[in-house]
């Protein structure tokens, strides 16, 4: 699950010094479509370079967002600017924006090359200049061979790259991708996501991206934004929204979690402790957090965090006692459902290091199940 | 195109005009064919209800204007008596009611035809599916009259049907068939057939096989299958074929004119008589408005029920 | 199951012979040398040399095949628009007056069409002046007046199936609306125009209660010969129109089939 996010698309953290003027601006938009509020009241800066994820499940109004920035949809309220310039009235013909469609949208009835040209051409180019470009393109997206076919002689994969060529023809300051990978296999779908990333930092030019998919969100992104129900939870960078997710609904989203509701039963400096009812003992979190005696909270532990032991671990507080009900071999890794004492059913994962385990821990197995004081989050909202 | 229109100076100047009057690019698109279907269709009955409620007259055109006015007092004269007419004088009432029941009759027939060759039809396999189909389309590009006439040919008393009776004895005097209600019913189901099936056929082709193998697989057999899974599912179907044939024989004219006798008063062929005939234009007017009346209902349910099935 | 049922394909035998056996004897006898149309009296092409001799039913089998080229085209465009308005303008003011007058024509009895077309005429022409008496011109009003409807139900449903993006990519890409509208959504339904056309120009040609209404002298369309000649009692000759009919049909639905299958 943990990708290593591709450095490099963005090598400056712009958003972290805040010293530059952000590229897109989004100022408290929202959208109503009759009495539903697909969009509301969101804000959002992004910077120039970057390679910004809107990740949300279906209906969480990212497609909406994405849609009002390339002009299709009018926001209710709010402005939109990119480079400094306010979207504000402008058609989606006059915006220095581009979008890549879910469905592709490749004009049936033009050849590729056609396709891509168009673009240039109805920014008034000259044709034989155009059509330069356009093989330029092509030789970038790997197409030569195949400018003269129809959409429909292609596969999958390459009509993919011909939306892609024809969004970026036009060097547009911003690209709009919906979902770029979404009808893709998997294989693909990873070598795509590489080669994307690529194109991205030698054209230089702003990407946001609409997906579901989260890991493809934590490959690809500089940042991420997560979106529900209209709303935007949380922006942050790909390793900061698994480790350090805001909210119950990230850290669920983002990965799979054990969450633990509980209350605060000492809070000091330095630690505090959780009393949950499903755990036997407290939990002890090594790091200060900003809650009052008592106060009910959350505790989120990914299942990579935990540790499966057949003896109690030596010095370790968050050490709990339970039975191994199942075990899930996925190849690459193990996912054990261990029972606590109390009932409760928790999920914790072990890599298979070695190709023959022939002591591994199996089924009905008394097993301890502990983690280090800080690999938690609390979670309060 | 905006690159044109700025630089030809009187195409700019046009522009310029209309934007003037309100009308930018999108309202002159959806101004020409409202005001075309304004003054082409709708106007027209607005005229049909006027000349309805004025007097005949001999002259040019055949009716008084109901409008008067002599530079002093304008007068409207309203004549209600083409209506009280259709009521008084037992021939438009019987027609009336002939005419439905013919369209009713027709259309029930045309459906028990229609379904099991739409069910045939939706479960052959491709290509055969689409022959069928085809040739199921096929009569609606000929000529409607000259098919109607090919019943002439078959039904009269030394037609192809009494010439085949009496060739293979069953008869010994020719049956008399044209210029009959029967003749009448035959020729709208015939010419209707086609719109009866398909509208079935979109029904039946798009129910899922899994839903018959599933009704089979729980113990049902065939024919009980057919009555609680398939005919249930179909009935948007069936009331979309049963209006589209029943809606325009009610107004038929050419059928009863062709096949049917001297007394098969259907209403679409007295409002032709009324009006080439008699020349009577106000009371053809009233005939036709109060066909709209009859046809409104079962004209609103067939829109429902397409636009339920599109829905659906 | 029911798939293979006798019953089922013996009714559908039946209905396809009721369908076919009155054309398939209209075009046995069109070669019948006897007067006598349904009694054989021998092979013979003389009703087919007598149909090209009637100056009648060329003149106005070529006043048929103008009005319904005329109509038909006018048709397409005015149904194109009103149905390309209906399925992507979104709400305007006069949507559902539209709506309505698009889709009523569909279901209206003819004679009620051609009456009111008619006395529309009579009263334009005593307050306008316009059109000046009644003929071709007025029947191709009516005619294309009841086919636009036809072709925006075709040309709609055929909107409605088509990806949307596809606009919005070409907006995108910097095309205005009628750019866009001439460059992409055109091309994609240009099937269903041709439909619409084939579909308005037979309506126009097989309209008899229409045309009767609204002709003048002089404007006698192909159906109404046809029918006056029919009423009298049946005529050789016009089973020999018939299987003319029949066969350009025939041929041409071939033609489409074959074209459809070599695309797929």
């Amino acid at each position: 699950m943990e990708t290593a996010p591709l450095q490099g698309a963005a090598t400056t953290k712009p958003w972290r010094e805040g010293t530059e003027e952000p590229f897109v601006r989004i100022g408290r938009v929202t959208k109503k479509f009759g009495d539903f509020t697909a969009v509301n009241d969101v804000s959002l800066d992004i910077y120039k370079g970057e390679l910004f994820c809107l990740l949300g499940g279906s209906g969480c109004g990212k497609s909406t967002l994405l849609r009002m920035l390339a002009g299709f949809e009018r926001p209710t309220e709010g402005t939109i600017s990119i480079d400094g310039q306010d979207m504000g009235q402008l058609a989606p013909y006059d915006r220095p924006t581009n979008m890549m469609f879910q469905s592709y949208a490749l004009f049936p009835h033009m050849s590729v090359e056609k396709n891509i040209a168009y673009g240039l051409l109805r920014d008034g180019m000259k044709k034989p200049e155009a059509m330069e470009k356009v093989a330029d393109m092509l030789r970038l997206v790997q197409l030569e061979k195949f400018a003269a076919r129809r959409p429909d002689q292609l596969s999958g994969g390459q009509r993919q790259r011909v939306a892609l060529a024809r969004s970026l023809i036009k060097r547009p300051k911003l690209l709009l991708l919906d979902e770029p990978l979404g009808a893709l296999d998997k294989k693909l779908r990873e070598e795509t996501q590489f080669e994307l990333v690529n194109i991205q930092e030698t054209l230089g030019i702003t990407f946001i991206v609409v997906t579901h998919d989260q890991e493809e969100a934590m490959t690809l992104s500089t940042r991420i934004g997560v979106m529900d129900a209209g709303e935007i939870v949380q922006v942050d960078e790909p390793p900061a929204i698994y480790e350090h997710p805001a909210s119950r609904f990230v850290a669920d989203f983002i990965g799979s979690v054990n969450m633990f509701e509980g209350h605060v039963t000492d809070d000091e400096p330095d630690y505090i402790r959780i009393s949950s009812r499903d755990l036997g003992q407290d939990i002890h979190v090594g790091h200060g957090v900003s809650c009052s005696m008592g106060q009910r909270l959350w505790f989120a532990m990914r299942p990579e965090k935990m540790r499966l032991t057949r003896e109690k671990p030596e010095g370790v507080i968050n050490a709990f006692p339970a039975t191994v009900q199942d075990v899930a071999y996925m190849g690459n890794l193990s996912v054990y459902r261990v029972k606590l004492r109390g009932g409760r059913v928790l999920s914790a994962t072990r890599a298979n290091l070695t190709r023959h385990e022939e002591d591994g821990i199996s089924w009905d197995e008394e097993v301890w199940v502990s983690w280090g004081d800080t690999a938690g989050v609390v979670l309060t909202q | 195109m905006t690159g044109v229109i700025d630089r030809v100076a009187p195409l700019r100047w046009t522009a310029r005009g209309l934007k003037w009057l309100g009308l930018d690019g999108r309202g002159l698109v959806v101004a020409v064919p409202v005001l075309w279907l304004l003054v082409f269709f709708l106007i027209p009955f607005l005229v049909v209800a006027k000349i309805s409620v004025s007097e005949a007259a001999i002259a040019l055109p055949p009716y008084l204007p109901i409008f008067d006015w002599d530079g002093i007092v304008a007068t409207i004269t309203l004549n209600l008596g083409n209506y009280g007419y259709l009521f008084e004088d037992p021939l438009y009432l019987r027609a009336y009611m002939f005419s439905i029941r013919v369209a009713f009759v027709s259309a029930c027939i045309a459906i028990l035809v229609a379904y099991p060759m739409a069910l045939f039809i939706a479960r052959s396999p491709e290509p055969r599916r689409s022959v069928l189909l085809m040739l199921v389309i096929l009569p609606f590009w000929t000529s409607f009259l000259l098919r109607v006439y090919a019943w002439q040919g078959f039904l009269r008393s030394n037609g192809v049907i009494n010439n085949f009776l009496m060739w293979t004895g069953l008869i010994d005097q020719p049956l008399v068939m044209l210029q009959t209600d029967f003749a009448v019913y035959l020729g709208i189901v015939y010419t209707y057939l086609p719109f009866a099936i398909l509208p079935l056929y979109a029904n039946l082709v798009r129910l899922d096989g899994a839903l018959l193998e599933a009704s089979a697989d729980l113990g049902a057999r065939p024919w009980a299958t057919f009555v609680h899974v398939t005919l249930p599912l179909s009935l948007s179907g069936v009331l979309a074929g049963f209006m589209l044939v029943f809606v325009p024989a009610i107004g038929e004219f050419v059928i009863p004119e062709l096949l049917g006798g001297p007394d098969t008063l259907m209403i679409g062929r007295v409002l032709w008589s009324e009006f080439f005939s008699n020349r009577d234009w106000p009371v053809a007017s009233a005939v036709a408005v109060a066909m709209l009346v009859v046809l409104v209902v079962p004209i609103m349910l067939l829109r429902t029920v397409q636009s339920r099935s599109e829905d659906g | 199951m029911m798939r293979r049922s006798p019953v089922l394909l013996t009714v559908c035998i039946l209905g396809f012979v009721f369908l076919y056996a009155p054309m398939v004897s209209l075009v046995i006898f069109s070669f019948n040398e006897s007067k006598l149309v349904t009694v054989w009296g021998g092979f013979s092409t003389k009703w087919y040399g007598e149909l090209f001799r009637d100056p009648q039913i060329l003149q106005s089998a070529w006043i048929s095949f103008q009005v319904a080229f005329v109509s038909a085209s006018l048709a397409v465009v005015l149904g194109t628009l009103a149905a390309y308005v209906l399925m992507r303008f979104g709400r305007f003011r006069s949507r559902a007056l539209l709506t309505g007058m698009v889709t009523a024509p569909l279901v209206m009895p003819e004679v009620i069409t051609g009456l009111s077309m008619l006395l529309l005429f009579v009263s334009l022409e005593q307050f306008v002046g316009w059109p000046k008496g009644r003929g071709m011109t007025t029947i191709i009003i009516a005619h294309v007046t009841f086919c636009m409807a036809y072709v925006a139900v075709v040309v709609q449903s055929r909107l409605s199936g088509m990806d949307q993006s596809l606009e919005e990519a070409a907006m995108d890409l910097g095309a205005r609306p009628v750019r866009v509208f001439f460059d992409v959504t055109l091309p994609v339904i240009s099937p269903a125009l041709v439909a619409g056309w084939l579909l308005a120009f037979t309506l126009s040609l097989d309209d008899l209660v229409i045309a009767s209404f609204v002709t003048g002298p002089g404007a006698s369309t192909l159906p109404m010969v046809i029918f006056s000649k029919v009423r009298l009692g049946v005529s050789p000759d016009i089973n020999a129109l018939a299987t003319i009919i029949i066969c350009i049909v025939a041929l041409g639905v071939a033609i489409a089939t074959f074209q459809l299958r070599r695309k797929k």
